[in-house]
């Protein structure tokens, strides 16, 4: 009986010593990848996405946080600084140049040379989002070219051409302005700019295509020359000397833009693709879309980018390029856009039908030849969330000349 | 009860106390007198009084402090005298008071982030209720940019904070008002005392302490909070809403230099000190004088 008994026991934990061990084993087998996303829309779910990659890639879960916009970088960086960066996150590439120096990114150019969907992603895509240092940081995700918005019913009633240069572009917002009801002032803006933070795209599509440039083919800094100078007092000028955007100018900006132009207080703004559905619902045919003008030196405009970054610190990084890698596969970046309503980075997904938005995406694919970035550089982050609003408004505001603004982004970039 | 006793009692309060804001205070003062770009790690080092040197060649930082000053005082004076004359009146009796005094707490019990954005857009020189109230009343000509001009970003920023700031005042002034012997005013008026007699020398003296109390608090209060400017202009247009809070906020989450956005902390801590501490001292001469 006693033998039974010991037997019994000895039985009990030889299987017990095996289930936990076996359990341990798909304990460890379970690979969690942590994704931090953001999207404009707070509609927006990923959840087929993931069912799909979970269903595809049995034994990884995505485990994903979205994270409110205004804090996404700041939450992000205190997370890379503590030593708990989520695996795999949602980035812009200004912000490359800070992540790189922090050791915070994973390089990916051993990744992306076994990966299947390389060549289905534009060349410019990775020309652009290559690193200064030769390395591939950053899986495509999504991207947008900025355009200018502008009311047709507004441009027939006053007989006007879509104008092609930046002097018939100030011509046509002259006339845009105006007082339509008769009560002697003025209720029609001709352009709306975006004078508060993120406003840096209407400010470079101006000042960077009329001999301004961050920095030289030598490396120096090209914000104080003479035309750089000039061409910035031009913009400024559209402001305070014609006055074809709002008095609000300084303080408008994301929702402000879209409003003012929803409402007919600004006849011509500059925006991307992830705007026109709103503008499409609100204005239909009344509203359409045209490259920016060009300047005295060329033309541009803003790419406007996000990415996947595979942090340094994962403990799964295999799991999470297969998702990064995922997103960027061309069936899945189309579902992507669909939440997004970006722009997919794959070739294969270019002649998909866009329906009443058809004009916007022509728009967007007129503009990508010469789309632009801002410099890879480490002061860029800070030169976007704070210098530049605080020194375009001063300069509106007519307490900095046009010198002493573009010598305050010379000094950022120096520094 | 053996001499340990209170302070084993005590001794959670102390603990939680001392982890959530002990331990960040003196975290926050050593990266004050540190090179600390969250980026730069190779940089972070020991730079001593740097920061606070460097502060004063800061415009910025000058504007600020400026501004930071204008803000408390301008905030404190106007929420306290909507504030009074709100309790003045809920102290009437008329119909509904009981209403009346609950729906007063509405602005108090708004989250700052809605308050913020519903007067951004009531502010709105574009098609902002305010401006067209204004205008059909006849005051204003036009629509004015209230937020985008440096001279009424700042005030309008303050109306929004009144706004939401008074029904604390109002409710702990009724409070004081509640309190007052009627007896005292029955004497008075039996003395052919007026109305203003009355104010200032039964209802003031009798509420000062409540007075003292809510101002300190509103003070300590306002002075930190930044996310109603941080919503409705982000500091600007330029640097003309620009507190130290909302500065130190600004270098650190979005220049990311802890250092110095520590050191505008620690500014902001000494005048908040001195400032309470003066006040503490005035009012208590006051009272001894009144004693």
């Amino acid at each position: 009986m006693r033998r039974t008994i010991s037997l019994t026991l000895a039985l009990l934990l030889v299987v017990s010593v095996v289930a936990f061990a076996t359990g341990g084993q798909e304990a460890q087998e379970e690979q969690v990848v942590r994704f931090w996303y953001h999207f404009d829309d707070p509609e927006t779910a990923l959840t087929p996405l993931i069912t799909k990659f979970e269903s595809e890639n049995p034994g990884i879960s995505i485990q994903a946080e979205r994270v409110p916009w205004d804090a996404y970088y700041q939450r992000l960086l205190t997370a890379v600084a503590a030593g708990n960066p989520p695996d795999v996150a949602q980035v812009k590439l200004w912000w490359q140049p800070q992540l790189v120096e922090l050791g915070a990114l994973l390089p990916l150019d051993s990744y992306i040379a076994k990966w299947d969907g390389r060549d289905d992603v534009y060349d410019r895509i990775w020309e652009l989002t290559e690193y200064t240092d030769g390395k591939q940081y950053l899986m495509p995700l999504q991207m947008v070219v900025l355009y200018m918005y502008y009311r047709v019913d507004m441009f027939e009633e006053l007989g006007l051409d879509i104008p092609t240069t930046r002097d018939e572009f100030l011509d046509v917002a002259k006339a845009l302005t105006r007082d339509t009801d008769g009560d002697g002032e003025v209720d029609v803006y001709g352009f709306g700019i975006r004078g508060a933070r993120g406003g840096h795209d209407w400010w470079g599509s101006f000042v960077l295509s009329s001999g301004a440039e961050f920095f030289d083919r030598f490396g120096n800094i090209g914000l104080t020359t003479p035309e750089a100078i000039a061409a910035n007092q031009w913009f400024i000028d559209l402001y305070r000397e014609h006055g074809v955007s709002p008095p609000t100018t300084p303080n408008d900006g994301f929702r402000e833009i879209v409003a003012n132009m929803q409402n007919g207080v600004t006849a011509m703004t500059i925006h991307h693709i992830g705007s026109a559905r709103g503008m499409h619902d609100a204005l239909g045919d009344k509203i359409s879309a045209f490259p920016v003008p060009m300047g005295s030196d060329g033309v541009w405009t803003s790419f406007g980018d996000e990415e996947n970054a595979v942090f340094a610190a994962t403990d799964v990084p295999d799991a999470a390029f297969k998702w990064a890698s995922f997103l960027a596969e061309a069936e899945n970046n189309a579902l992507w856009q669909e939440s997004s309503g970006q722009v997919s980075i794959n070739k294969s997904n270019a002649n998909l039908p866009q329906g009443d938005l058809d004009r916007f995406f022509k728009a967007t694919s007129d503009s990508t030849p010469f789309a632009g970035v801002l410099p890879a550089h480490p002061a860029t982050a800070e030169f976007v969330e704070a210098v530049w609003p605080a020194t375009m408004q001063r300069a509106f505001l007519g307490e900095i000349t046009s010198r002493e603004m573009m010598e305050t982004f010379a000094e950022h970039f120096s520094e | 009860m053996t001499t340990a006793a209170p302070y084993t009692f005590l001794s959670p309060a102390l603990i939680v106390t001392l982890l959530i804001v002990f331990i960040p205070i003196v975290y926050t003062i050593s990266l004050s007198f540190m090179n600390y770009v969250i980026w730069k790690p190779n940089e972070i080092g020991f730079i001593g009084l740097r920061n606070y040197i460097d502060a004063w060649a800061d415009e910025v930082f000058r504007i600020s402090l400026g501004n930071t000053f204008v803000w408390i005082i301008g905030v404190i004076a106007l929420q306290l005298a909507l504030g009074f004359v709100a309790a003045l009146i809920l102290n009437q009796r008329f119909p509904f008071r009981g209403v009346a005094r609950a729906l007063i707490l509405i602005p108090w019990v708004t989250p700052s982030v809605i308050t913020a954005l519903m007067w951004r857009w009531m502010y709105d020189g574009n098609m902002g209720v305010i401006n067209d109230l204004l205008v059909r009343s006849g005051m204003l000509e036009r629509y004015v940019p209230w937020l985008a001009q440096s001279t009424t970003a700042l005030p309008a920023i303050m109306v929004a904070l009144m706004w939401q700031g008074f029904p604390f005042f109002a409710v702990m002034i009724l409070a004081g008002l509640q309190a007052i012997p009627t007896e005292l005013y029955e004497v008075a008026d039996v003395d052919g005392a007026g109305i203003f007699q009355k104010f200032f020398r039964i209802t003031l003296p009798m509420i000062s302490p409540i007075l003292f109390t809510t101002i300190l608090l509103r003070t300590i209060w306002v002075a930190n909070s930044l996310d109603i400017i941080f919503i409705m202009t982000g500091g600007g247009p330029g640097y003309s809403s620009y507190t130290l809070p909302l500065y130190s906020y600004i270098k650190a989450y979005r220049g990311l230099d802890f250092g110095f956005a520590g050191t505008i902390a620690v500014y902001l801590t000494i005048l908040l000190i001195t400032v309470v501490t003066l006040y503490v001292i005035r009012v208590v001469r006051t009272e001894d004088r009144l004693r």
